[in-house]
């Protein structure tokens, strides 16, 4: 939990009687606004050619106005070999790997939570340690690993490897979220007498919840999105997230569909940004070094 | 260590059975019998030679199915992918589309089932045009692989641009020398024009240099050893240098752009905006009808002509083919099954269908010789007919690696600020590294 | 207390062998039990990050290879590769190269800028500071492969930047050509900010609006203020923030491999690039891992001296 160390002021502070008016206020407010809405166009800029490519049948990497707005683009891609497909594995993914994230956090986060355990603190700190690993590095023996084991082309391994990536900031946000559940509640449920698993399951779970969806989100936003992993690891057509079969769009001298390119990012965006939005409308954050510290 | 990291699979392995997520393993699943053919996604003509190959097997072979399985991505990411799953038995194709200049390194791995006795019985594979047999070669002299199509490189040139510049048409160029001479008059007539383009972002251009001059080769194939210390190689990157110096060329930010092409045969062909161009002999496929590039005038306004040696030395000129083959996977359970595949999609019919589709040069001497393969485009013989004096890259383990190191060379040259006595030195350095000092000769 | 010996890494098979619920008090199965539910994520953590680790240090001494004859038999050749790495021109460049996205896109850009934002928002109205979070946030929330063709569309030589550059009368710049690093970086500010911001509005939110109300009381400036009262009080967010985002810019792949490939002429290949191409393009399995297991070094001096950080703070 943050540090309050009350830290010395200027001593010079106490004479000057300078008490900010509320004119003062507004003021600085308005120029708050102006800067971060500069800021703010400044980040969607780019977004503007996909909005205008995907509009646009003849469309290239430049910036135009369309001269005729189209949706022919989406039309064209609205098809289950093209994008349903594609977008359903990589729900699959993102799905399955943030399951197995939350559920291996939240079993893991209990007793560490609960418990005293003479290793908790080691634990804890290789656990940290896991979190600091960048996975691209370890992509080149995961390849050789999951060629040992059988694995390549499957998506359940591929799931298994993306949840255990994440698992790392998981179980640190987890256990964060858990220890401040009031074990009180449970000695309750104890004393009822319920086993410690039913106690987490039905006192303790459903307090995190807020916390767990972070987590879950956080998770299926980073295997939505992930391309180096199943670039590696899937093989069949069938199993292409839309990350690795958006490249279908390149032909094979590199001529681009921009058109559809930008249409098929656009469909591949939107269900992310509107689980963000509704997230965020749930009061949920994704302010994870606030989950993280120790 | 390698005990504790088995010991850590076991354990893994046994979780994720238990967990029902195992990869699911393909074919061997008693009666019904399955291939799967992995080629590239990208190329939308080989998408078509597969699905017909799949419709006419399984129609012709009962209870077998044939899997496509294609892969996305450009050359480079196919070669990549291919590789990356032919390390395991159950990921591993059984017959795939493999690069030419891959093939001897798969081999050496012991990816690809050598194919002399499945071919000896297939009268077919005597119309195969000896030279494109070469490419499905081991270092072994057996047969691992059957061409599917080969490419010749040669000069386009534009015409209306050399006309008005007032070059003699057609325009036969004998030397490198001419080629700077055309291009610096054309310059001189209408400064706006880009005169002649060598692409320095692959590394087509290079070779089409380096094999034309007199010791010109990377890789000495008796000695079986890669070639330091070539004038050749300085030369051919002086040439490239003089080209990219007086502006005769695209610009070098442009020339390094791997889609550079397509504002050459989109835009500046076209508008007789550039002189001429090095390109393969299948470009009318982009200006065809119908094609992304469609130019209906591209018969009347280009022209070829094959690109001359330094000198005009023997045999006057030179040209790079690449080319793809299809090859059977060495772990396959129906390698018989595998092979009629093969036979099946390179049968005439197929092949000719293909070799038209892609503008591609012919394999099959009988396909050659077809009236729709000689009518396919105005071109067609000329290109074909370059096939004589061009070369195929060397196709080892670390030519890969090689080629890099060259282009990182041109590259070095035409946009780097390299002489070119510099940037063959620093690849000499970079060979030697790679290859080690026992598989090099001074030249 | 419990009293079993078992360390971080105790085994998974161990665990499995307790029968599962706790039903008799203070017993040792009772005691082994309790630690079932760990049993999971130690698994998943030894198999996918602890062996791929392992594997990783024994694959950089051998001479795996993707393709040819090293294919089909590996050989042991010690630090060899370790050897040719070093020898090698383009890893000193490569090592820069990533220390220099990492540093101006992460710990600069992607750090101030989002303490800047977050401390803008504090004061701003709410509409605007969601409204504004919303489009930071955007770019984050984005496919990472999306993100990278948006970032080159924008730089391209006809693309977004130089229109608008083009609009002041500047001259076009072949940006990914001539400055891909600045573009890269640019396009990781761009991208990751949203992180940093998050973290921070959410410290900030946990600074007790009574302490800088009576600091401004007391007359400290908006300067002061933030100098001597809103960072010491955040500098633990600030330090995680700064690990994650070093750690997660360290492993940037996608946004590079796709906008450059690394390019031109190397001027882009960073160490996850380099790895990649050693070991999968150039079919190189040993060399690719011997620099990832360097890539791995780095995260673990960064790791532990994040470590000894918030042990030190916390005692």
């Amino acid at each position: 939990m943050a540090d309050v160390a009350a830290p010395s002021l200027p001593s010079t502070g106490r004479t000057a009687h300078s008490h900010r008016t509320p004119a003062h206020r507004r003021k600085a407010g308005r120029v708050s606004n102006v800067v971060l809405l500069l800021f703010a166009a400044c980040f969607v800029l780019p977004l503007a050619w996909l909005v205008s490519a995907s509009l646009n049948a003849d469309a290239t990497y430049e910036l135009t106005a369309p001269s005729t707005l189209t949706l022919d683009n989406f039309g064209a891609i609205l098809n289950a070999q093209q994008t349903f497909l594609p977008l359903l594995n990589s729900f699959l993914l993102a799905t399955g790997s943030a399951l197995v994230t939350v559920t291996a956090a939240v079993l893991a986060a209990y007793p560490l939570s609960r418990y005293q355990l003479r290793f908790k603190r080691p634990f804890m700190y290789t656990v940290l340690f896991g979190t600091c690993l960048p996975i691209t590095a370890i992509m080149v023996p995961v390849y050789s690993l999951f060629v040992q084991l059988n694995l390549l082309d499957s998506l359940g391994g591929t799931i298994f490897f993306m949840g255990a990536t994440f698992l790392p900031i998981a179980i640190w946000m987890t256990k964060n979220f858990m220890d401040s559940v009031p074990v009180s509640l449970e000695e309750a449920a104890w004393i009822d007498g319920a086993s410690s698993m039913k106690a987490l399951f039905y006192v303790v779970l459903p307090l995190m919840r807020p916390g767990l969806a972070v987590v879950f989100i956080f998770v299926f936003l980073e295997g939505w999105g992930n391309f180096f992993v199943p670039f590696i690891l899937l093989f069949a057509e069938s199993k292409q997230p839309a990350s690795v079969s958006i490249f279908r769009f390149f032909d094979q001298y590199g001529g681009v569909a921009y058109g559809e390119l930008a249409a098929f990012s656009i469909l591949y965006s939107l269900p992310v940004i509107v689980l963000y939005i509704a997230t965020r409308a749930m009061g949920g954050s994704f302010a994870i070094s606030g989950a993280m510290k120790g | 260590m390698r005990s504790i990291a088995k010991t850590l699979m076991g354990a893994a392995a046994i979780g994720l059975v238990l967990s029902g997520c195992a990869g699911d393993s393909s074919g061997g699943d008693g009666d019904t019998q399955t291939l799967r053919i992995a080629y590239k996604k990208a190329d939308p003509v080989l998408e078509q030679l597969m699905q017909n190959t799949k419709e006419q097997f399984e129609a012709a072979n009962d209870g077998v199915t044939v899997e496509l399985a294609p892969i996305e991505g450009n050359d480079e990411d196919y070669a990549t992918k291919l590789a990356l799953s032919q390390r395991s038995p159950d990921t591993a194709p059984d017959v795939f589309v493999e690069d030419s200049f891959k093939l001897r390194a798969d081999v050496d791995a012991g990816y690809v089932l050598q194919l002399d006795d499945y071919l000896a019985d297939w009268e077919d594979w005597d119309t195969f045009n000896e030279t494109a047999k070469q490419a499905g070669l081991g270092d072994d002299g057996g047969t691992y692989a059957v061409p599917l199509e080969t490419d010749t490189r040669v000069i386009w040139y534009n015409q209306n641009v050399l006309g008005e510049a007032g070059i003699e048409l057609p325009w036969q160029p004998e030397t490198w020398d001419d080629l700077l001479t055309m291009a610096r008059t054309v310059k001189a007539a209408n400064p706006e024009v880009v005169p002649f383009s060598m692409y320095a972002g692959t590394m087509q251009s290079f070779y089409e240099l380096l094999y034309g001059t007199e010791d010109g080769t990377l890789y000495d194939e008796d000695e079986q050893k890669w070639v330091t210390g070539s004038q050749g190689f300085t030369d051919s990157l002086a040439f490239l240098k003089t080209i990219y110096d007086e502006e005769l060329a695209v610009t070098p930010a442009e020339a390094l752009d791997p889609n550079v092409w397509q504002k050459i045969v989109g835009e500046m062909l076209p508008q007789d905006q550039m002189g001429a161009t090095v390109e393969g002999s299948y470009a009318p496929q982009f200006w065809q009808e119908g094609a992304d590039y469609e130019w209906p005038e591209y018969s009347e306004v280009m022209a070829t002509t094959p690109f001359p040696t330094q000198d005009g030395q023997e045999p006057g000129a030179v040209s790079m083919s690449g080319g793809w083959t299809l090859a059977v996977g060495a772990g396959t359970e129906n390698p018989e099954l595998a092979v009629d595949f093969v036979k099946t999609a390179m049968d005439y019919e197929n092949s000719l269908a293909y070799t038209v589709d892609a503008s591609k040069i012919a394999v099959r001497t009988d396909v050659a010789e077809a009236a729709e393969y000689q009518e396919m485009n105005p071109f067609a013989a000329e290109v074909t007919e370059v096939l004589d004096v061009s070369n195929y890259r060397p196709a080892t383990a670390d030519f890969a690696e090689i080629d890099t190191a060259v282009l990182t060379a041109t590259q070095e040259v035409v946009a780097g600020g390299k002489s070119p006595e510099e940037a063959a030195k620093t690849y000499d350095e970079t060979l030697l590294k790679i290859v080690g000092e026992e598989n090099v000769v001074e030249k | 207390m419990v009293s079993t010996s078992a360390g971080p890494r105790s085994s998974p098979t161990e665990d499995r062998a307790a029968p599962a619920g706790p039903r008799v008090p203070r017993n040792r199965v009772r005691k082994a039990g309790r630690l079932l539910p760990l049993a999971p994520a130690v698994v998943l953590l030894l198999v996918f990050l602890g062996g791929p680790i392992l594997w990783a240090f024994y694959g950089s001494f051998t001479d795996t290879g993707l393709t040819g004859a090293s294919a089909r038999n590996p050989e042991w050749i010690g630090l060899e590769n370790y050897r040719s790495l070093l020898a090698d021109p383009l890893f000193p460049q490569s090592l820069w190269l990533t220390f220099l996205f990492v540093f101006c896109s992460a710990v600069i850009g992607q750090n101030c800028l989002g303490l800047g934002l977050a401390l803008l928002m504090q004061r701003a109205n709410r509409a605007v500071a969601a409204v504004v979070g919303t489009c930071v946030v955007a770019a984050w929330v984005l496919p990472e492969i999306v993100a990278a063709f948006i970032t080159y569309a924008f730089f391209f030589r006809d693309g977004m930047l130089n229109q608008l550059t083009g609009l002041a009368g500047l001259p076009a710049v072949d940006w990914l050509y001539e400055h891909p690093m600045f573009a890269l970086i640019l396009a990781n500010i761009w991208r990751g900010t949203a992180f940093s911001m998050m973290n921070y509005q959410a410290a900030l939110n946990d600074v007790p609006p009574e302490v800088t109300e009576s600091a401004t009381i007391d007359g400290a400036g908006g300067f002061a203020r933030l100098r001597f009262i809103t960072l010491p009080m955040i500098r633990r967010s600030i330090a995680t923030n700064l690990m994650l985002i070093t750690l997660l810019t360290l492993g940037t792949f996608t946004l590079i491999f796709v906008v450059t490939r690394g390019g031109p002429l190397n001027a882009s290949t960073t160490l996850p690039i380099m790895a990649y191409e050693q070991a999968f393009q150039f079919g190189d399995i040993g060399y690719g891992t011997a620099i990832a297991v360097v890539m791995l070094l780095i995260g673990a001096v960064f790791s532990i001296a994040y470590i000894r950080m918030l042990r030190e703070r916390k005692d």
